[in-house]
């Protein structure tokens, strides 16, 4: 959970000596980027409003000083209109020896509404001018002289993604920091005045001349047309698709498997029965269910493929601002089932993990809206550990019921998504949403994201990995397992048509949603039992820290209807599925 | 006239809109001049562009404001 950063939404505790600089700005402007350089925190930037939806505090160091610097989430007012924008001004509120405020420089109007509303308040501002190459290559020019003038303050232009300023912006909020504050009156403006206000500046240091488009911006636009914009859009997915299951499939069979199976496992093996005699502890290490031999199969061999060019495809579609554009095109047919089109960006999360397309939703602006993603990710939507493992179970066997089981997940996206618009209560909110600019991507930024999402994803699966292959060894050793499998066989061989041994993925589940695919592996199923198998993991229960994750954001009650609702589900769809099929005479 | 049924690509200027604070604060307000970008299917959202950004904007809400031709 570390990596999430997922602290409550109460106010820090800081003694009354430290420093505080909060990072404020609009949505959007990259903040998140600014903070990662200043802090060497690493955080999820993306070219899309709403990434940082709590804040994230880091250290920053300046000769032997040290001062706290907090992400703030991006805000348009401090008129608190979302549970994100109330941290913005809770934090204002609470004070702060400066405020670093991140302006986009393609957008000057809108964001100096935001400064405007900063400099009133008692605390002294240094204002970062940030994008002023994407501003340059749109024919904007702004001098900066005459903005600092305008604004009281230091005005740095900065490129954050290439570090380009952000010595001086550090330099320049140190020196403020540490002077004595000159008491200053807040004072209160009505809208009106200060639109008048953010004009007249715009007016006085702004220079737009016509440019031509450059390719990313006519393909920003192309993509929001729904011709060709529709085309764009399926052929983006299954570009996608293909990279992440072809890719995945080739990198195993050329170089992951040959090392698996010719030096890996006989290495292991000799190494490890050179020094521990036959029993029970040689087979909990390097037995069937081997830690030494699943433990890393699993994990590296297995899931790691999928899981590494999954995040380069997502990766890439977040820093380019793509995404958004997909919301646009899908609003109309996901408002038929309670969605809007901003929702796309926290599903298309939840197909890597649930956990942060769930903490996205507070940047959602009401509860229906929560509730439905929430419900939809946890019930339908596989994570990308769960997606490499169904890759890896049927990729081999059967494309068929691979497309099979990601079509069954849409339709129940579909159909669940239905029922829940009619269940909860509540108006759908019209659609408001920002259009990023369209970018290519950076490839440094790039290359560090993804190496950073893989470490994150190393850390976070591999413990619960190994702690539930451990378990399923001893289940199995101990004989434990077979008790277990003939008090379920009803269900899972009766009900479900498969062999008793699968009742061990069942209890593994709990723990990740790809262990309750990956025992399956070695039960060499039929084409129908694969298909079964794999739409009681998906629609299974979440992982236990998914589970946990909706117990802090919301309740303990919600928590248990997911649990109930989501394997109730598993068993009522997989075993009708089966019965059906069988009836129909398919094996 | 209202926004939702401009024709493309056009600029206008906006004569009333219902109070909003979110468009507001992102400096959609009376007399913000606005083109239409893109129009979706099946009275999807709208892509107006304003100064050098665009925003997608459902076909409810813009049909509540009131244009006019430069």
């Amino acid at each position: 959970m570390k990596c999430h950063n997922t602290k409550s939404r109460g106010l820090p505790k800081s003694a009354p000596d430290d420093i505080r600089i909060l990072l404020m700005g609009n949505p959007n402007v990259g903040k998140s980027v600014i903070f990662s350089k200043l802090t060497g925190v690493n955080v999820m930037a993306a070219n899309y409003a709403g990434t940082t939806v709590s804040y994230t505090e880091g250290d920053i160091h300046y000769g032997r000083k040290t001062a706290t610097l907090i992400d703030v989430p991006g805000t348009y007012s401090l008129d608190a209109t979302s549970p994100a924008e109330e941290v913005a001004v809770n934090f204002l509120e609470d004070g702060a020896n400066v405020i670093v405020c991140v302006l986009d420089a393609t957008n000057l109007e809108r964001n100096l509404n935001l400064a405007l509303q900063v400099k009133h308040k008692d605390i002294p501002v240094v204002y970062a001018l940030n994008l002023i190459d994407v501003a340059e290559s749109k024919g904007i020019q702004i001098d900066v002289d005459k903005l600092e003038k305008e604004l009281d303050a230091p005005v740095i232009p900065t490129i954050a993604t290439r570090n380009v300023g952000l010595k001086e912006l550090l330099d320049k909020t140190w020196e403020r920091a540490l002077k004595d504050p000159v008491p200053t009156e807040p004072t209160h403006i009505s809208h009106d005045e200060r639109w008048a206000e953010v004009g007249r500046i715009v007016e006085n240091v702004q220079i737009v001349e016509h440019r031509h488009p450059t390719f990313w911006e006519r393909f920003g636009d192309l993509a929001v047309q729904p011709i060709p914009g529709i085309p764009i859009a399926i052929l983006v997915l299954a570009l996608s698709i293909g990279f992440v299951v072809g890719g995945g499939q080739g990198i195993r069979a050329t170089i992951l498997l040959p090392l698996l199976n010719n030096v890996y496992v006989p290495a292991i093996t000799t190494f490890v029965s050179s020094f521990v005699p036959e029993g029970i502890l040689l087979n909990v290490l390097v037995g069937e269910y081997g830690v030494l031999i699943k433990g890393i199969e699993w994990p590296f061999f297995l899931i790691l493929p999928y899981v590494a060019l999954f995040f380069i495809v997502m990766s890439f579609l977040e820093d380019s601002g793509y995404l958004p554009r997909l919301g646009i095109l899908l609003d109309s047919i996901l408002r038929q089932i309670g969605m809007t089109g901003s929702n796309v960006v926290p599903m298309v999360m939840g197909y890597g993990c649930a956990v942060p397309a769930i903490l996205g939703t507070r940047a959602a602006t009401s509860k229906k809206q929560r509730l439905m993603i929430t419900g939809l990710v946890a019930l339908a939507v596989p994570c990308v550990s769960q997606t490499g493992a169904f890759i890896a179970l049927l990729g081999d066997q059967s494309v068929f019921a691979l497309v099979f089981v990601f079509l069954t997940s849409l339709i129940a996206l579909m159909v669940a998504g239905a029922i829940m618009n009619r269940l909860i209560p509540g108006e759908n909110e019209p659609l408001l949403m920002e259009v990023p600019n369209l970018l290519k991507p950076n490839s440094n930024a790039l290359v560090q994201k993804v190496w950073l999402k893989i470490k994150q994803f190393v850390y976070d699966a591999q413990g619960p990995l190994l702690l539930g292959i451990l378990f399923a060894a001893l289940l199995v050793e101990t004989g434990l397992l077979l008790v277990i499998a003939n008090v379920l066989e009803p269900l899972v061989v009766g009900w479900l048509g498969l062999p008793k041994e699968a009742s061990l993925a069942l209890m593994l589940g709990i723990v990740r949603r790809e262990l309750a695919v990956l025992p399956l592996l070695a039960l060499e199923l039929t084409t129908l039992q694969l298909i079964v198998g794999s739409l009681v993991g998906l629609f299974y229960l979440p992982c236990i820290t998914v589970l946990a994750v909706i117990f802090k954001e919301f309740h303990f009650r919600l928590a248990i209807y997911t649990l109930l609702f989501t394997t109730l589900t598993a068993f009522i769809f997989g075993g009708v599925f089966n019965q059906v099929a069988r009836l129909l005479g398919f094996q | 006239m209202d926004l939702a049924n401009y024709r493309k690509g056009k600029p206008c200027i906006i004569e009333h809109m219902p109070k909003n604070n979110l468009l507001n604060s992102m400096g959609i307000r009376e007399g913000s001049r606005v083109s239409i970008k893109s129009r979706q299917l099946f009275g999807g959202p709208l892509v107006i562009q304003y100064g050098s950004r665009c925003l997608a904007i459902d076909k409810k809400i813009a049909e509540k404001i009131k244009i006019k031709e430069v």
